[in-house]
């Protein structure tokens, strides 16, 4: 969270340069291209990010599983062991829980990949990595590509439009699955209880699409707010906090609340060890859920 | 929205769909996939080994217990054959016995016959030898020699006496 030379946030308020930390950013593009109406497919920090999340979690699972399958003696080692012992478990109490034995398999690899995205993606916020960069750009004196790189946020899931898509993908995920198990029409008949006295149609219908369409909304807010609840915490505990005493007190008086705001910081990064799996686990959960209570109207 | 938190960016939502299916669809060939076959098969796998185990199990009780039945077969058949044989090696050691007792008398009556014949041959040799004794006693008495009619009447009447005495005895 280092401030370079070359950068004017740090004459902003504090308050600003902590969003700025969270938000994406299209002053600082990485590479531009061409855009189509609102739809701007230049490489920014989080677009980066997003790229670099995606190349962890395919790199890494591919690697370890093919490993694994290719060993001589198939016996996992730490980390194939734990990965195994999350997929076991999300196929055990997530998958044939709520979507069922008879359907679960269509939509596991799905499930999967979100949570380890989701996962990677939060994790990969927590690792100080652009603060690293920073901190060699201010000692370089400001270098072109890597000052880009340290504006903006640094966790992807904090984004509520990577996190929207995540949604969209769910939506489709179920609506898909609904349709396939009971057919077009039906699958929309499902939205309402049959048997009802028909003008109760009228409330039930517009309710029952509004709790479908807000779905993604609050899969997309919940990993948001959360991820970025988190973020911002460490940022005034770090920066804000040390900022408003050196401001009022003196440098003195910041040195001796760093120890105070260094301890707590602490705390709230294994906090968010701790949110980071709980998100990824809701989000694929809620998918899990929602896919479960499409193709599973009658339970 | 200003909240530059809450900014829709069209371009990063088309991008995280792009990144994300693109994922999903490299870790469904590559990681999930394989992997999930190859629990699947490794969970096969065990329950197999169990259902074996189960098997061999239930086939070793039931070797044992053929075991067992063949052992007290064998310990019936062993203690028939012991008896069988004592039997019958009583059996032939009283035949041997008999046998033996059976030539034993036959020696005994053979020897004692035996003994009959010698001793009657050596009776009858002592006897001659009395009469030819006797006679050259009479010779020396009479001082002359008996004639042969004479010799012949003495040994005739000797020997019906010997005859008698033995006839006697």
């Amino acid at each position: 969270m280092l401030i370079d030379k070359t950068d004017t946030s740090h004459s902003k308020d504090p308050a600003d340069v902590a969003i700025d930390h969270v938000a994406n950013s299209y002053d600082h593009i990485l590479l531009h291209l061409p855009s189509f109406g609102v739809f701007d497919f230049s490489i920014t920090k989080h677009v980066f990010l997003l790229i670099l999340v995606g190349f962890i979690t395919v790199s890494s699972m591919v690697f370890l599983v093919q490993r694994y399958i290719s060993s001589r003696t198939k016996v996992p080692g730490k980390t194939m062991n734990f990965i195994e012992m999350i997929i076991l478990y999300i196929r055990e109490n997530v998958l044939k829980s709520f979507i069922g034995e008879k359907h679960y398999k269509d939509w596991d690899a799905l499930v999967y990949t979100i949570f380890f995205f989701v996962l990677i993606g939060n994790f990969l916020g927590l690792i100080p990595i652009f603060d690293l960069l920073g901190f060699i750009n201010y000692l370089a004196g400001g270098i072109p590509v890597v000052k880009d790189l340290i504006h903006g946020g640094n966790t992807v899931t904090a984004n509520i439009n990577l996190n929207f898509a995540l949604a969209t993908i769910t939506f489709c995920a179920f609506t898909i699955a609904g349709i396939k198990k009971y057919g077009f029409f039906h699958h929309w008949k499902n939205l309402a209880p049959a048997g009802l006295a028909w003008p109760l149609y009228f409330i039930v219908v517009p309710i029952e699409v509004m709790a479908m369409l807000i779905r993604p909304i609050s899969l997309t807010l919940r990993l948001a707010g959360n991820m970025m609840g988190g973020h911002l915490a460490l940022i005034i505990f770090t920066q804000i906090f040390i900022i408003e005493i050196a401001k009022n007190y003196g440098i003195f008086a910041a040195l001796g609340g760093s120890i105070f705001s260094v301890s707590l910081s602490i705390g709230v990064i294994l906090l968010e060890i701790i949110v980071a799996f709980i998100q990824a686990y809701v989000f694929a959960l809620l998918t899990a859920v929602y896919i479960g209570m499409a193709v599973n109207v009658d339970h | 929205m200003d909240n530059p938190l809450f900014t829709i960016d069209p371009g990063l939502f088309i991008w995280s769909i792009i990144i994300f299916l693109l994922v999903l669809l490299i870790l469904k060939r590559y990681a999930w996939t394989p992997l999930l076959d190859f629990i699947d098969e490794r969970e096969k796998e065990i329950s197999d080994s169990l259902a074996m185990a189960e098997s061999a199990k239930a086939d070793l009780e039931k070797i044992k217990d053929e075991s067992e039945k063949i052992l007290d077969e064998a310990k019936k058949q062993g203690k028939v054959i012991v008896g069988d044989s004592k039997q019958k090696a009583e059996q032939s050691a009283n035949n041997i016995l008999n046998k033996a007792q059976e030539k034993s008398n036959e020696f005994l009556v053979d020897a004692k016959s035996k003994i009959d014949l010698e001793k009657k041959r050596a009776i009858k040799e002592i006897k001659e030898e009395v009469v030819e004794l006797s006679l050259d006693l009479a010779s020396q008495v009479l001082q002359r020699n008996v004639k042969d009619d004479d010799n012949n009447k003495f040994i005739q009447s000797s020997l019906k006496a010997v005859k008698t005495d033995e006839a006697k005895s």
